[in-house]
């Protein structure tokens, strides 16, 4: 218990100590302190630090050097480092300042492992500083009368740590204040510079661990001077024409020193300079002749200077003046060429003179006027004649014949020598062989082959080969033993046509020609293909060449790609010259995508699509369809206008059938008896296509019924039912002839009963029954030639039935075709109109024939005579829209007993109950 | 010959260069520091100057039978008290002018620094002829009186017009030490 307020006590002590004012040594008093104080070290040197403590701590707390550690920066010291000097004092050694960091302190380890600092330092690193080196100095002339010397030097070597330079002078008997330099420390500039007098300068640098100065320059300033350049530099002409003279000042007085120089020119336009040779200008001067130059030419100047003993430093270059020598006469004449147009006339020339301006350098100056004379060769009576011209060219209107020109430059100091050029009657002589072009770079060169004569010169033209603007010719003369020449300013992708032609000394070789490019490259477009004609499997398609301006190049081939839709494109090349190509082989009625590619050595450029399509019909093949057709067709139609003539009387008769006047009727010929009631059937009316339905009557007995067997006599009771039916619908023979079916052709053979009846025709026809029932039976056959008297009759009839039942007793039965079931009762009446009635002309002679295949679409129950009349005639109607033939049958023909199949009727007799006129 | 090849015969010959084209520039300094003076101080150039007190003239009687010591050491006591009148000169512009005109201040400094100059190369001449250097404050002049502002802009106007033409004479002394001497101590041909 008495230990641990010890420990209390000891720890609050330390604090107190530590932190508490004291009064004699400031605010905080502690129980140590380090030695040194914030050390400057050497980076790599050893270093000891010692930590004392003071005895104060070691009375009240127990405090020994044992318990001290050592911290870099809060990094803990081996203990290896550290060293007990004695109960006060611990040493921590560092064999390599590398290691050290800011702050070292001396901490203590007491009891109860608390750890309390006791004291740090703070431990700059760095190194001492290098020797400098590379010493020199520079004295630069600022102005006419001021002069500052820059020195400058290697610093060496990062110290790490604040190092102070300063440059440093002196004469022997004078010592110049330092020069200290600002913000760097590898260059100061002096000020106040002395000449003649040899200087000594060092650099001295200087920091925490050391001095360091620089080996002494010892030089006199003047020795190291580098001037202004000379000023107000002026350039006049002289009097000769090649000759500048070249005036400045100099901003260097002789007192101080003495100056050569060094002179350059170049012409206004061109880079490269031309120097005055030195030793003409190595001695103090203010002016300078330069010579040799070109006449009228403009020139550029600029002149340095440094001591005239050649130490020290060049100036810089002076401003740059300019001047321009006086004229002299022209050096040469221009070079002159010309063009003939015999367009006009063979006989009279116009002849296009032209030359080239002179060069400048050729010249000389500015060239007034040329003088143009013109020798006609071929007749030495013709005066000459004199041109003076300002342009460079000149036109004359002259006869077909030898020429001699001659042209002179004149300029205001003279006239140039005389360009003559011969122009002959004609180029007859020998031209150049073997013309070629060659690219080079951004020339293009042009070679030929001399011819074996000796040739004066050549004159090379050439021109830019445009499609919208004439070829303006270019042109230069060089001398006879060239044979090739770059020709400068040709444009890439330009088509020029190049001409050689040979110049004797007695007259002139034919030109010949050749077209370059200097480069090419792909067309600029692709030609334009449209179809001229498209057939069934071929196309011819057009298309026009690319202008000169498009083709960028030599078009070595075209190539046309075509494809149907679906298809495989297929290629064709071709050749350069055409503007036509035919697409063979191609499929009928196939839309087709075209286009078209130029190529030239660089490339190639596609034009649009154009699409066809190919014709489905070859060409003829429509009208060798189309002609036999309408051949086939007028011969059908003549066929049958021919028929038709022929049976013109057949198809009147049945357009236009004769209608028999009931007035003139005289049914009472051959059916007299037969009473005006009966029945009119329609069924009676069906009759076979072409034929007649023979009708055949049976006279049924009441008696003799049963003599009948049973088979037989079931159609009759069927109609008899049907009869009572009908007439309980309706009454009169419009009910039964609606109610009865239609009859059916032959042909309908498949019903068992029609076969019964083959073809025959159908008479008008009324079957009585005699005696049936208890009744008065009336057998009546009648045949009328009109239908009228049997509709009144049918009228009659019928209102004889309406009046009493009477008619029930009769029984009459058409068979018709093998007779008409009771299935085709029910089929609708207007069916009936495929019925036709036959009627034939010569039937009306015994009798007429009348059928009544339909009888009427109305419904039943309505007036049967009207239905009647319209069904006949629309019978007969059809009969001859329909063509059938009428097969005329009479009963004398086809004579058959009634028991048998009767098909036919003939006219009878009236007997028992038969009808008479009444 | 040999003399002329040995090195103090080359160094001789260096300080007699150096020093004459120090004297030129010094003279050529001093004639456009007496123009600059004049404007300065507001004097008439054409103002005659009396001989000034303590200023060595350059004029002498039989200038070409000096010999080339007693050139030297009339050279370096006339520099010796240029160099004490400009420093006078320099410290009563500063006092006047304070540094409202600091060029005139610089140009008289810099010829100060000249005068210096050509001094310490009569000094290393005089070496060379084996020569004791005479003290400088034996032959210090006496301190000059004190004068009133304008005798004080006169005499800085004789001071610089009698260096200028010291500085010519040097430039014949030196010239003339420059030539291959016979023998030390002999009078020199003109």
């Amino acid at each position: 218990m008495f230990s641990g307020w010890n420990w209390v006590a000891y720890g609050f002590y330390l604090v107190l100590n530590v932190c508490s004012p004291d009064a004699s040594s400031g605010l905080v008093q502690s129980c140590g302190h380090i030695i040194p104080e914030s050390p400057v070290l050497a980076l790599g040197s050893n270093f000891t630090a010692l930590c004392i403590l003071n005895e104060s701590c070691l009375d009240f707390g127990n405090i020994y050097a044992s318990q001290i550690i050592w911290k870099i920066k809060n990094r803990l010291v081996p203990k290896e480092q550290y060293r007990e000097i004695n109960r006060t004092v611990s040493s921590v050694t560092f064999n390599d300042t590398s290691s050290l960091a800011t702050p070292l302190t001396c901490n203590i380890l007491a009891d109860g492992q608390i750890e309390q600092n006791i004291y740090g330092i703070t431990v700059t690193v760095g190194l001492a500083p290098e020797k400098p080196k590379n010493l020199s100095c520079i004295v630069h002339q600022m102005s006419r009368f001021t002069y500052v010397m820059t020195c400058t030097w290697n610093p060496g070597r990062h110290t790490f740590l604040d190092t102070q330079f300063r440059l440093r002078y002196s004469w022997p008997e004078e010592i110049f204040p330092d020069c200290i330099p600002k913000d760097v420390n590898d260059s100061c500039t002096i000020t106040d510079i002395q000449f003649f007098v040899n200087t000594e300068i060092w650099v001295e640098a200087t920091n925490a661990l050391g001095k360091a100065e620089s080996d002494p320059l010892v030089v006199d300033p003047i020795d190291i001077v580098k001037p202004l350049p000379p000023q107000n530099v002026s350039v006049s002409s002289g009097v000769l024409p090649t000759v500048l003279k070249l005036s400045w000042e100099n901003w260097i007085s002789d007192a101080v020193m003495t100056l050569k120089f060094n002179i350059r020119y170049r012409i206004v336009g061109d880079t490269n300079w031309m120097e005055v040779p030195c030793e003409d200008t190595a001695f103090p001067r203010t002016s300078f002749s330069v010579q040799g130059l070109r006449p009228y030419t403009e020139y550029v100047f600029s002149i340095r200077c440094m001591k005239e003993d050649g130490v020290g430093y060049w100036s810089d270059w002076s401003e740059e003046k300019t001047g321009i020598t006086t004229e002299d006469q022209p050096s040469k004449g221009p070079p002159i060429w010309r063009i003939i147009d015999t367009s006009h006339s063979p006989a009279c020339w116009t002849v296009h003179l032209i030359w080239k301006a002179l060069k400048p350098f050729e010249a000389n100056g500015v060239i007034l006027q040329y003088e143009v004379t013109v020798r006609d060769k071929s007749s030495l009576s013709s005066p000459v004649k004199k041109y003076n011209v300002t342009s460079t060219n000149h036109t004359l209107q002259l006869p077909e014949g030898t020429y001699e020109v001659t042209l002179i430059a004149r300029n205001s100091v003279g006239a140039s020598p005389p360009s003559v050029l011969l122009i002959p009657a004609s180029n007859s002589k020998a031209p150049v062989k073997n013309l070629r072009t060659l690219p080079k770079h951004d020339k293009l060169w042009v070679g030929w082959t001399a011819p074996n004569s000796y040739v004066l010169k050549y004159v090379i033209e050439w021109c830019l080969v445009s499609s919208s603007s004439d070829c303006i010719i270019e042109w230069q003369i060089v001398l006879g033993d060239v044979q090739g020449i770059d020709l400068k300013g040709i444009k890439p992708f330009k088509c020029y046509l190049i001409t050689v032609y040979p110049l004797y000394a007695d007259g002139q070789g034919s030109g010949q020609s050749v077209k370059a490019y200097l480069k090419q490259d792909r067309p600029s477009k692709g030609p334009t293909v449209q179809t001229k004609k498209v057939g069934k499997a071929e196309a011819v398609l057009t298309w026009n060449h690319l202008t000169v301006e498009e083709q960028n190049g030599f078009i070595r081939n075209y190539t046309i790609l075509y494809k149907t839709i679906d298809g495989n494109e297929t290629v064709v090349t071709v050749d350069p010259s055409k503007t036509e190509y035919t697409l063979s082989s191609l499929t009928s009625d196939t839309l087709y995508t075209v286009r078209m590619m130029a190529s030239t050595d660089n490339g190639s450029r596609t034009g649009p699509d154009f699409t066809f399509t190919t014709q489905k019909f070859g060409k003829g093949e429509i009208e060798a369809i189309v002609v036999p057709v309408c051949l086939a067709f007028l011969l059908i139609v003549l066929l049958g206008v021919l028929f038709c003539f022929n049976k013109r009387d057949l198809i009147k008769k049945h357009i236009w059938p004769i209608v028999p006047d009931p007035s003139k009727s005289n049914i009472a010929q051959w059916s007299p008896q037969v009473p005006a009631k009966h029945n009119f059937n329609s069924k009676d009316q069906m009759y076979p296509e072409g034929s007649f339905t023979d009708v055949s009557v049976v006279e049924i007995e009441a008696e003799d019924k049963k003599s009948f067997s049973e088979q037989d006599l079931k159609p009759f009771d069927l109609l008899k039912k049907e009869k009572s039916t009908s007439e309980g619908h309706s009454s009169g023979i419009g009910g039964s002839s609606c109610m009865s079916s239609p009859r059916q052709s032959v042909s309908d053979s498949d019903e068992g009963e029609m076969t019964q009846n083959t073809s025959s025709t159908v008479q008008y026809s009324t079957v009585v029954l005699n005696g049936y029932r208890d009744q008065t039976p009336l057998q009546v056959f009648s045949r009328s030639e009109s239908t009228q008297p049997l509709l009144d009759s049918e009228e009659r009839s019928e209102d004889l039935s309406g009046g009493a039942d009477s008619t029930a007793q009769r029984q009459q039965y058409f068979r018709q075709n093998g007779g008409q079931d009771e299935t085709n009762t029910d089929r609708p009446c207007f069916e009936r109109t495929k019925q036709f009635t036959h009627a034939n002309e010569g039937d009306l002679v015994g009798f007429v024939q009348l059928q009544i295949s339909g009888q009427s679409s109305q419904p039943l129950g309505l007036g049967m005579e009207k239905n009647t009349q319209e069904a006949a005639l629309s019978s007969v109607l059809q009969t001859c829209t329909e063509g059938q033939t009428v097969r005329p049958e009479t009963v004398e023909e086809n004579p058959l007993p009634v028991d048998e199949m009767p098909k036919s009727y003939l006219p009878q007799t009236v007997s028992q109950g038969g009808y008479m006129p009444q | 010959m040999a003399a002329a090849d040995s090195p103090s015969a080359a160094l001789r010959r260096d300080l007699c260069s150096r020093g004459i084209r120090l004297a030129g520039k010094m003279r050529a300094d001093v004639v456009d520091l007496l123009d600059a003076y004049v404007e300065q101080q507001g004097l008439d150039a054409s103002a005659g100057v009396a001989a000034v007190e303590g200023v060595p003239l350059a004029a002498v009687e039989r200038w070409d039978e000096q010999t080339g010591t007693q050139r030297l050491l009339e050279n370096l006591a006339a520099y010796r008290a240029f160099r004490a009148l400009l420093a006078q000169m320099l410290e009563e512009q500063r006092e006047q002018l304070g540094e409202a005109d600091a060029g005139l201040g610089r140009a008289l400094a810099a010829v100060l620094l000249q005068v210096s100059a050509f001094a310490y190369h009569l000094e290393e001449l005089l070496r060379l002829e084996s020569r004791g250097i005479p003290g400088e404050e034996g032959d210090a002049p006496p301190p000059p009186p004190r004068l009133s502002l304008f005798e004080q802009k006169l005499r800085g106007l004789g001071v610089l017009r009698e260096l200028a033409q010291w500085a010519v004479r040097s430039v014949r002394d030196l010239r003339q030490l420059a030539k291959p001497s016979p023998a030390p101590g002999l009078p020199e041909s003109p």
